[in-house]
């Protein structure tokens, strides 16, 4: 039987689909059964989602590389 | 070409149209970045990016649509990457650093292996309206800040540029086992960070 801490320690590959068929059924039948595992793995989700969203400066750098490698092409290497 | 998009993109840059490097450069910069960062570290990847960008736009021609533009471009990121390593090629590091908020460690369990402090539900469930807290995306920056180069980077070309773990491998030229320990360790200090401050409030 999985404790807590071996699921917490499997969480990521769980979520990567990395785990095997058996390992993966022994999660699943945890969290069918631990709700502070569910919660934790909905929180791990929510973790990913938010780095996924937190938002990136967008630099006026970009836009003078952009015209730099525009320029570029048309000049003879 | 498989990829539909980006035939179209390639044919506006074939024709040299200002917008569509805008575009190129500002979709692929911070993937291209987080390759350079985990092979060569923060004082080399800009330039590497630079440079890889360069012959991007030397060989557009030679791109033949056999893998994703965004593949063909991080490929040649890592390439440049390597070169520019040559022999003194780092060995993989592992370290990890501490987070600003620690970790999921052992002390959360007891002996056998429940939970002794369980997680409790937050205040938020969506990732929107976590992150109209100022202070929070702050905090987060802080925590993603305080990652090693490889593991920031393995953390950013899986949750925002959303790289299958074997082009991580392929790529940074990391074993799957030590990506996959990279990436959860990450993932375990963005937790300890949202969890402290939906605790707190506070950083």
């Amino acid at each position: 039987m999985l404790t807590c801490k071996a699921l917490v320690a499997h969480s990521s590959d769980f979520l990567d689909g990395q785990l095997g068929l058996r390992q993966r059924l022994s999660v699943r039948a945890h969290l069918a059964m631990c709700r502070h595992c569910r919660l934790f793995i909905r929180q791990m989700r929510l973790g990913q989602a938010v780095v996924r969203t937190l938002p990136e400066g967008r630099s006026a750098e970009l836009d003078v590389l952009a015209a730099r490698l525009a320029e570029s092409r048309h000049k003879p290497h | 070409m498989v990829y539909p998009a980006d035939a179209q993109l390639l044919a506006r840059l074939l024709a040299g149209e200002q917008n569509a490097f805008r575009e190129l450069v500002v979709t692929y910069q911070s993937a291209m970045r987080a390759v350079a960062f985990a092979i060569v570290g923060s004082r080399n990847a800009d330039e590497v990016v630079q440079d890889a960008w360069l012959a991007v736009v030397r060989n557009l021609e030679g791109f033949q649509g056999r893998s994703s533009l965004k593949t063909w471009l991080l490929t040649i990121t890592a390439n440049t990457a390597k070169t520019r390593l040559k022999h003194n090629r780092r060995e993989v590091l592992l370290d990890d650093l501490p987070g600003p908020h620690g970790s999921v460690d052992d002390e959360r369990f007891a002996a056998d292996g429940h939970w002794l402090l369980a997680p409790h539900a937050w205040h938020q469930d969506t990732p929107e309206a976590l992150l109209t807290e100022q202070e929070l995306r702050e905090c987060l920056e802080k925590t993603l800040g305080s990652l090693s180069e490889l593991q920031g980077s393995v953390l950013v070309l899986r949750e925002r540029q959303g790289l299958e773990l074997e082009e991580i491998c392929n790529l940074l030229d990391v074993s799957l086992s030590n990506v996959r320990v990279l990436l959860h360790r990450a993932r375990l200090k963005v937790f300890a960070t949202l969890e402290h401050f939906e605790e707190t409030g506070q950083c």
